[in-house]
């Protein structure tokens, strides 16, 4: 960074907050992005709301009479007349945050919040002349007449041609632009959570928990769907690997990220089929367009597992050329068997080599970005969690537990699995005109999974899963905006993929191969007034799977046609600047997955034999969500309501009948479709009691009836809850943050359970937990420590959610020093 | 044509090629090479010397589909005399991959061993198991069944058992009658109850 650099703290949220939703920034931990024009369109994403700016290397001056004059109090008058604005970018509908709006005649101005909202109170009635000022951006100059207290007016801001130089920018900016309910991990929370995956780390965020298979595979859970309902998208890309598989964990590294977005609604119209349940955004910071260089180095050690942990991001930008910055990401990880209270569990180890890189180009016209991710990972599956016949599963069951202590070791052994996953993009856009925007985006994905189980002699070194995944997806689409209050995107959407079962497992595959294509077309449209935003969509898809397997050297083949249209209605409203409320409603649908029509086989863990039904129809569902925010000084708070009634629900449902073979007897499990319905609500919390002491509390509930039998679905989480109490030790002279953190996380018994399960719901828990930040500046240079203990207490505990309750207790004690260093 | 549109018609083509050379392989039948689908106990009359007495006889449980979903298996009844005393062997193979699996128990001999349950060895036991393997593994493969001269019934059942990767040295593992033999470790590959008569 260079020397003139000023930093100037526009306001300061509860830096407890954990989560924060839609915008509200607390992002201590900032992350530098060089400020251009055009740079926005460059990812999909981009909203400048920070806590803190930085501006580099003006070479007008403006801004920083702007924020100087940011403190100025508004002193009353007898006049009562208020008016209220909404500031965005021209290009992007995007809200622009931190703009000045003055009024001259009355001397009163106002800074447009994270949401671009304004408000000037206390004007008179009368005539006006109101400038908006932002950098970078044409100054707007508006005339109006003020005699009502209705005026209300949204802007649109045009950015300047690339005269304005390197200015740099901290800061958190939303993922995507949606009325629908969204919250971010990011900052000092992303920070916190760092050597987690990606699962435990969504965990931050209320109404997100999750599905596992022991400590290593945590798949996220939306307001109580997971797998093939939620979509998970690498740098804008849907992820496409095996993850129909409840012990398939998401094949990505979330170290690649600097920031990861929950979107709770439904969003088939923007996404494609299978968001039913909500959307996950994986987004890496926007890269450099001006000369740039910082890399950041995290190391993490952890006692349970004695985990390991390493991270190195490099993000460059070049002099030579204007426009062209690149980033480079690698981090290994590496962790021995897990301590549950008093024993190890015996083959839990994980070993894990991530890289992503990306090069992108920015001119004023043309946007470039070549991106490329591989996620390497193999993992121990508990031992004693591959069961021979029912009567093994009801032993260990019974036992509650391994029947061994087990022993420290990071050897990795059967059953155990190896997937790589490659994901490569080439995104481009290119204004056609102000208002005119195309863009493109080509993805390939190949996923390798092997799975190996224990079996006899040379066969244990065969995989008894082996699978090839393809998928190529290609998007096209406009976006428009305009000088009026109407904007919008159509666009086309292709995905292809072909699955390969490797032969020579000595294994009838599980599921079959298949080659699957998807065409979507889908329009959106915004209209913004003020403080109002209503946006609608509509969407259509046709999708062709096409299989074939040998069964018993018979070949099975099918050819099988799914169609929907989705759509969704959805509004946003200012109640006042700290006030907002948002509601959406959508419809989604889902076509049946591979597995659940021809599923065929034994599932070791489960001791179960599991049917398909190739017959089974797509799943439909609405989700009407409506959450209300408020951000006060002092006081943060949000709920979010939802009701998600769903047509044709696919579940695995125990027959009750047993099958008999050599080996022993197995519980029969076939797929069924029924009517469901979701509903549930999310909240969350912080209050500063003083400039030291804070608080928060979170939690959520969501609850799962089969509306057919009036039953419940398994694995539905259960109602939880999560508070605790931060001290900060920050001075005004030194207000690098300096703070301990108890927190308390409160799960109860899923009392909601459906009749046929193989266990009963484990008992309520409670688990306690500290964190200790400091941040300390080497030099130039700014250092992160975190030393945070989970499960002070060793708490035994299982969870309803982890599939491993019914083998062992969950994770003991665990103690992690994590360091980050940037330079 | 300007450079640009070239790049755009460039990155389109590779995608058409992409999309185009992408499809899935041809499926490939898979043989079960895991499956076992025949138990044969084949017993073997002895005197109190250990010589063969008579030729032997065979009881036979078999399922040709295997594992997968299909009907289920026959089982034959055990036919012994009272009072006699067999030498019991097992072979266990798999008729899909037409391969002898006893070969491979006896190799891998540390991480597997029968158990033998059911109510003719412990409700109303007249049968009794010793091990009786070649090499020092207890294994199962072989052993010594002992008939009782007059047992209190003539019917009963027989459990077998086969696990694998079990903890040998676990306290009670080498007794054949071990019912907590889920206490040592380790998964049954074989569960197959035989019911038996004794003349």
């Amino acid at each position: 960074m260079t020397k003139n650099q000023y930093q100037f703290k526009v306001w300061d949220h509860s830096s407890i907050t954990p989560i924060t939703s839609q915008s509200i920034g607390s992002s201590h931990f900032f992350y530098h992005l060089s400020y251009k024009c055009n740079f926005v369109s460059f990812v999909l994403v981009y909203n400048i709301i920070a806590d803190y700016f930085c501006i580099v290397n003006l070479k007008t001056g403006i801004l920083v009479s702007v924020i100087l004059l940011l403190g100025h109090t508004l002193y009353g008058q007898d006049c009562k007349l208020s008016i209220r604005g909404k500031i965005i970018h021209l290009e992007n509908n995007e809200p622009i945050e931190a703009a000045y709006i003055w009024v001259a005649e009355a001397e009163e101005g106002a800074v447009s919040d994270q949401n671009g909202n304004f408000t000037i109170k206390n004007l008179c009635s009368g005539s006006y002349i109101l400038t908006i000022q932002y950098l970078g951006h044409k100054t707007i100059t508006d005339t109006f007449n003020l005699e009502t207290n209705t005026y209300s007016k949204t802007y649109r801001m045009e950015e300047e041609s690339l005269g304005l130089q390197s200015v740099e920018v901290h800061g958190h900016r939303d993922a995507v632009q949606t009325t629908t309910a969204v919250s971010a991990l990011y900052g000092e929370n992303l920070l916190e959570s760092r050597g987690e995956n990606l699962g435990e780390s969504l965990k931050r965020i209320s109404g997100v928990s999750t599905f596992s298979t022991g400590n290593s595979i945590a798949k996220p859970v939306i307001h109580g769907m997971h797998s093939n309902r939620i979509m998970i998208m690498n740098n804008g890309i849907r992820l496409e690997g095996q993850q129909w598989g409840a012990e398939h964990a998401p094949e990505i590294d979330p170290f690649l990220a600097d920031e990861i977005t929950v979107v709770k609604g439904a969003e088939t119209v923007r996404y494609g089929p299978e968001a039913m349940g909500g959307v996950i955004l994986v987004n890496p910071a926007p890269l450099p367009t001006t000369k740039f260089s910082k890399t950041s180095l995290n190391l993490i050690g952890a006692s349970n597992g004695g985990m390991g942990n390493l991270n190195l991001v490099h993000v460059g930008g070049l002099e030579k050329v204007k426009g062209l910055g690149y980033r480079i990401q690698g981090s290994a990880k590496r962790s021995g068997n897990i301590k549950s209270p008093g024993y190890f569990q015996d083959n839990t180890g994980l070993s894990e080599l991530n890289l992503s890189s990306s090069l992108g180009y920015s001119s004023s016209k043309l946007g470039v970005e070549a991106y490329y991710s591989l996620f390497h990972s193999e993992l121990g599956i508990l031992n004693d969690s591959h069961t021979g016949n029912l009567s093994d599963l009801e032993n260990i069951i019974e036992n509650g537990r391994p029947f061994s202590d087990g022993e420290f070791t990071y050897e990795i052994l059967n059953p155990k699995q190896r997937v790589t996953h490659h994901l490569a993009k080439l995104k481009s856009h290119y204004h056609i005109s102000e208002s005119w925007k195309i863009n493109f985006q080509y993805g390939f994905q190949l996923n390798h999974r092997q799975e190996f189980d224990k079996r006899r002699g040379d066969l244990n070194e065969k995989a008894s899963l082996d699978l090839e995944l393809f998928t190529n997806t290609l998007d096209l689409y406009v976006n428009h905006t305009h000088k009026n209050e109407l904007s919008g995107t159509w666009g086309v959407n292709l995905i292809q993929q072909a699955n390969s079962n490797i032969p020579g497992t000595g294994v009838t595959p599980l599921i079959p191969n298949y080659d699957m294509i998807n065409v979507g077309m889908y329009a959106m449209e915004k209209y913004s007034k003020g403080p109002l935003e209503v946006e609608a969509g509509i969407r259509y898809d046709f999708r062709n799977v096409n299989t074939a397997r040998y069964i018993d050297n018979e070949l099975r083949t099918a050819d099988l046609d799914y169609q929907n249209f989705s759509a969704f209605l959805g509004g946003l409203y200012h109640i006042s600047p700290d006030l907002t409320f948002n509601s959406n409603f959508g419809s989604a649908w889902r076509p049946p997955n591979v597995n659940e029509l021809f599923s065929e086989g034994l599932h070791h863990g489960a001791a179960a034999v599991e049917i398909g039904d190739p017959n089974l129809e797509s799943e439909k569902s609405l989700k009407w969500i409506n959450e209300l925010q408020y951000d006060g000084n002092k006081t943060h708070l949000e709920f979010t309501a939802y009701l998600n009634p769903i047509q044709d629900y696919i579940y695995l449902n125990p027959t009750g009948e047993t099958y008999v073979s050599l080996r022993g007897t197995f519980n029969v499990y076939e797929y069924l479709q029924a009517n469901a319905l979701f509903y549930g609500f999310d909240f969350a919390g912080s209050y500063e009691f003083t400039d030291k002491f804070s608080g928060y509390v979170k939690g959520s509930i969501v609850q799962a009836k089969n509306t057919g039998d009036d039953s419940y679905f398994p694995f539905i989480p259960s109602n939880r809850m999560d508070w605790g109490v931060s001290y900060s030790f920050a001075k005004d002279s030194d207000p690098k943050t300096n703070k301990i953190t108890l927190s308390n996380v409160l799960v109860a018994k899923q009392n909601r359970e459906p009749e046929l399960d193989i266990a009963a719901a484990p008992p309520a828990y409670a688990l306690f937990n500290l964190a200790y930040t400091k941040q300390i500046n080497i030099g130039e240079n700014k250092m992160n420590l975190g030393l945070q203990v989970q499960n002070v207490f060793n708490t035994e505990y299982k969870d309803y959610m982890n599939r491993f309750r019914y083998f062992t207790y969950d994770m003991g004690r665990n103690v992690l020093l994590k360091i980050n260093y940037e330079f | 044509m300007n450079t640009k549109n070239k790049l755009y018609l460039l990155a389109l083509a590779l995608v058409a090629f992409s999309i185009s050379s992408c499809e899935s392989e041809d499926p490939v039948p898979e043989n079960d090479g895991e499956v076992i689908t025949d138990v044969t106990l084949m017993f073997q009359e002895i005197d109190d010397t250990g010589a063969a007495v008579g030729s032997p006889f065979e009881f036979t449980a078999s399922d040709s589909e295997g594992i997968e979903v299909g009907g289920a298996p026959t089982v034959e009844t055990v036919m012994l005399s009272k009072g006699k005393t067999y030498q019991m062997s097992i072979e266990v193979y798999n008729s899909i991959e037409n391969e002898d699996i006893t070969e491979e128990i006896q190799e891998e001999g540390d991480e597997h061993q029968f158990y033998f349950l059911g109510s003719a060895f412990t409700s109303s036991p007249f049968l009794s198991y010793i091990y009786d393997d070649e090499g020092s593994e207890l294994i199962g493969l072989k052993g010594i069944v002992s008939v009782q001269q007059s047992p209190g019934f003539s019917t009963a059942e027989m459990r077998v058992i086969l696990r694998h990767d079990l903890d040998k040295n676990y306290p009670g593992a080498d007794n054949p009658n071990f019912t907590d033999y889920a206490q040592a470790g380790g998964e049954s590959d074989l569960d197959i109850t035989f019911p038996v008569v004794v003349e």
